[in-house]
């Protein structure tokens, strides 16, 4: 669906995009992950048009104007109503006016009863909502979404996470954020960009899987210091830390060591295990894992 | 609801029509009352303390013109430069922008709406206005020359299309709608100081702005040829500087 190559952007001696080679597949919800400055609302910029790239190039799989952008905090003219904005919106992207898709959208985004009144009056949460509403109205085949729910609360930030899970398998969407929960939560493909550097590209579970060092949590009965000395002198664990008295942080070279390894070492130690599982690897551990 | 539909909401929610039309329709009836009665407010405001007495020559129909068109020319342009500028730099708040800017396949597409309806709201309050003031000097002060005031009107009208077109370019290339105020005014300001030397004078596109008080004092209209060809030119000009600037501006 979208594509670049060597995409790179300067302004003046600052390098904001360094090479980056985005792949964006079909009907993916790609979140892109990163620090704020890291390049996420740049790459947006230049794949939807707003922007030119140093070098490198784009390449689309889809027309313009089956493009709908969403900047992070949508403003329209505060004398608009609600229904005008999405309206206009409509008009612009596909030059129609099709009453029932409008009112379709503002329905899904929660905004029926405020459809008729200003935006003047409207909260940032429900500005967000309609710029969604305004993005989804004429049903474009890919989405760029800049921080889509960073300037939510709980509640507004659950149903924009939702409305963008509804959108899988109807179009593809590229989302930017910083907040890695709602990336791990909805996506299925991450990119991970620091410092105008894409530093992982694939699908989730392989960052997952695959960028963390694994990790196994122990809890202990008893006396848990024999157990930790012999966990320590074999050759596949890199590090043990007991966080908890009894709970013990193994890390292991590998998965596969741990699964043989891990149980004999604890009961030659004569250790009284409690439980014994391979740590859950959040986005948040590989991301810092991967950025530091 | 289409892009021409929202500026036409922009003109009328927004009040901004009231604005320049209470502009130029309030001095377009104050112009003239002023010019026939100067004479009279200064006397009530009584001589100075030297004891000197300001003797004014009988008003004439011109004077009702001229002062419609000093007071106008000044604040008219002010007022107009706000409004065009509110509608012209739609990438005053980048959101805006980016909403506009990704749903159209072309920047014409957005300016050519805000250049229309905005010059269209500005040329109507100044004909509107001088239609008043046209008016208002017949009643108090005598005839004027019909063809003159066209003419004036005429010359008023492609000064504004000047202004619409040098707010617009301007717009592409200053940081928000302050920015572009005070640019332009500067701009208008410092052009008809050029023209204290007269031989730039004649060539100047601001001359007509203040047409209608020469053509109605006798001046013909073909004094204005090269203003007018300037103003044309400098229009045209401005108007591709404005749309380059809108397709290279990123945000």
């Amino acid at each position: 669906m979208i594509s670049t190559r060597a995409l790179t952007k300067r302004y003046g001696a600052t390098t904001a995009l360094d090479d980056v080679n985005l792949q964006v597949p079909d009907g993916s919800i790609y979140g892109l992950a990163g620090p704020n400055g890291a390049g996420k609302t740049t790459i947006l910029g230049i794949i939807a048009g707003l922007k030119e790239a140093s070098s490198g190039e784009v390449v689309l799989g889809v027309g313009r104007h089956e493009i709908a952008v969403l900047s992070d905090t949508p403003q329209f003219d505060k004398w608009l109503t609600g229904r005008e904005v999405v309206a206009l919106s409509l008009e612009l992207a596909s030059a129609g006016t099709d009453a029932a898709r409008i009112d379709q959208v503002l329905a899904e985004t929660g905004l029926t009863e405020a459809a008729r009144r200003r935006v003047g009056g409207y909260s940032r949460g429900m500005l967000q909502r309609l710029g969604i509403a305004a993005t989804l109205v004429s049903r474009p085949r890919l989405l760029l979404l800049d921080e889509p729910a960073s300037a939510l609360d709980p509640q507004g930030r659950r149903e924009v996470l939702d409305l963008i899970t509804r959108l899988r398998g109807t179009a593809t969407v590229l989302f930017s954020s910083h907040i890695l929960a709602d990336v791990q939560e909805v996506c299925d493909t991450v990119g991970i960009l620091r410092g105008g550097r894409l530093l992982f590209q694939g699908p989730l579970h392989q960052l997952l899987v695959g960028s963390a060092v694994p990790r196994y949590e122990v809890r202990l009965r008893g006396n848990s210091a024999p157990a930790i000395a012999a966990l320590r002198r074999a050759p596949w664990v890199t590090q043990v830390r007991e966080f908890n008295a009894g709970e013990v942080l193994v890390e292991v070279r590998s998965l596969q060591d741990a699964e043989v390894g891990l149980p004999r070492a604890l009961a030659e130690a004569g250790a009284s295990v409690v439980s014994l599982r391979p740590e859950e690897v959040s986005l948040e551990r590989a991301f810092l894992e991967l950025t530091q | 609801m289409n892009l021409w539909r929202l500026e036409i909401l922009r003109v009328l929610r927004t009040r901004r029509w009231i604005a320049l039309g209470a502009v130029y329709v309030g001095f377009g009836l104050l112009g003239p009352l002023s010019a026939k009665y100067l004479a009279e407010l200064l006397k009530l405001s009584g001589t100075g303390a030297d004891g000197i007495t300001i003797t004014f020559p009988p008003p004439v129909p011109a004077d009702g013109m001229a002062q419609y068109v000093a007071n106008a020319l000044q604040v008219g342009t002010i007022v107009a430069v706000v409004v065009v500028a509110g509608a012209l730099a739609f990438d005053a708040i980048p959101e805006m922008g980016v909403f506009l800017r990704t749903r159209v396949t072309s920047v014409w597409g957005i300016l050519i709406p805000r250049l229309v309806v905005s010059f269209a709201v500005c040329a109507a309050a100044f004909v509107l206005g001088t239609a008043t003031a046209w008016y208002e000097t017949w009643a108090l002060l005598g005839p004027l020359s019909a063809s003159a005031v066209a003419w004036g009107t005429l010359m008023g009208i492609l000064f504004t299309a000047f202004l619409v077109a040098l707010v617009a370019a301007i717009a592409q290339w200053a940081k928000g709608v302050l920015g572009t105020v005070l640019t332009s005014l500067v701009v208008l300001i410092v052009l008809p100081i050029l023209g204290i030397v007269r031989a730039i004078q004649v060539w100047l596109p601001t001359r007509l702005g203040g047409a209608l008080t020469e053509l109605t004092s006798g001046t013909p209209a073909s004094e204005f040829w090269r203003s007018s060809l300037v103003a044309v030119l400098a229009t045209v000009g401005l108007l591709v500087v404005a749309a380059w600037g809108a397709r290279r501006r990123e945000i």
